[in-house]
């Protein structure tokens, strides 16, 4: 992926617990990071976006979205740096208030170190970052006040959980109830309209395939739409996964305690599975082992390497 | 990161090359990942870095 970027941006690939990280050089003194990750990597954060900086300050931080792996690493890098941080106006009050269920915290066993926003992003604003002009877009689905960011001129497009090379984030509005898929077909169709050559994607590496990936994005979106329960079994797989990214690893009985007492997942059980926590922990493990996710040894069950 | 080795508990990486993963070309991730394993034999608990 040499030369696919203006050498004002370095990307930051982190892996699924954290998002990746965006650093943009402004000029001689001055820099901008897109996302943060999780908060448990806050510290490494710290030391990529600084190496990353090449000597400039961080004097402004800007989130797509306001998820725990994207925001993770906001408090740690407001405290070593003093930057300014832009949150999606979407997602003000949430943060403002700190509502760790709305937040998606709670509900799925997730941590976030709190922190405070300087200012709002809307769709339709323009952002100077990297000394290039970019536009907010609204990009929902996976989280319906997530923005992307589009630079026309380098045809680069700052992507979210939105789109990625294989796909795209969970659909937490449809497990709400919202028209999550209606909104992400809205959102594919937003992204195929634009000229990109390059996707710098939440998480996974950068890449420029753009119109498979668009296809392939849009197979999903087929898929579950046809299908809605998918939506729901994806998230479960997912988010479990998530967890254990997040604590390294857990007993059988402890993820049944997660899926019993964290309430999204009860919620979502209630409404899709309808099984025992401890079977449904078991059922989940089964499959998350079988295709290589997770591996258990006794009832321990750990991210497989 | 750990501050003895200077790697990351996680994936053995150091940070230089965690920064520049995104725009290595697969032959140098391949030479990375070959001092990988290596590298684990040293070390220490696991925290894998995302």
């Amino acid at each position: 992926v040499d030369n696919l970027l203006p050498t004002s941006i370095r990307v930051l690939e982190r892996g699924w617990l954290s998002s990746n990280n965006v650093v943009l050089h402004d000029d001689a003194g001055t820099g901008t990071v897109v996302d943060t990750g999780y908060v448990t990597h806050g510290a490494q954060t710290v030391a990529l976006v600084r190496h990353a900086l090449e000597g400039r300050r961080l004097t402004r931080l800007v989130n797509t979205h306001c998820h725990s792996d994207h925001i993770g690493g906001n408090a740690a890098l407001a405290r070593a740096f003093g930057c300014t941080i832009a949150i999606p106006v979407g997602e003000a009050r949430n943060i403002a208030e700190w509502d760790t269920e709305a937040l998606h915290l709670d509900g799925f066993g997730q941590h976030c170190e709190r922190f405070a926003f300087d200012s709002t992003i809307a769709a339709g604003d323009t952002l100077t970052m990297g000394g290039l002009e970019w536009q907010a877009l609204a990009a929902p689905g996976h989280d319906m006040d997530s923005l992307v960011l589009y630079a026309p001129e380098p045809r680069v497009l700052i992507s979210a959980d939105a789109l990625w090379e294989n796909g795209f984030g969970v659909l937490f509005p449809e497990l709400y109830g919202e028209p999550g898929l209606a909104a992400t077909r809205a959102t594919l169709d937003r992204i195929a309209a634009l000229d990109v050559a390059t996707v710098i994607p939440g998480h996974g590496p950068v890449f420029s395939e753009v119109g498979a990936a668009l296809e392939r994005a849009y197979g999903r979106l087929d898929a579950f739409t046809r299908d809605p329960e998918r939506v729901t079994r994806n998230a479960f797989r997912a988010l479990l996964v998530f967890y254990l990214l997040d604590r390294q690893l857990a007993r059988l009985d402890e993820l049944a305690a997660l899926l019993e007492q964290a309430s999204f997942f009860a919620m979502l059980n209630a409404r899709s599975y309808r099984l025992e926590p401890g079977v449904l922990a078991q059922k989940l493990v089964a499959e998350l082992a079988e295709a290589g996710v997770l591996q258990v040894e006794a009832d321990i069950v750990r991210p497989a390497h | 990161m750990d501050d003895a080795t200077g790697l990351c508990r996680g994936c053995s990486r150091t940070l230089d090359e965690i920064a520049r993963w995104s725009v290595m070309q697969d032959s140098e991730k391949q030479q990375v990942l070959a001092l990988l394993a290596q590298r684990k034999k040293i070390k220490m608990g696991s925290d894998p870095c995302g």
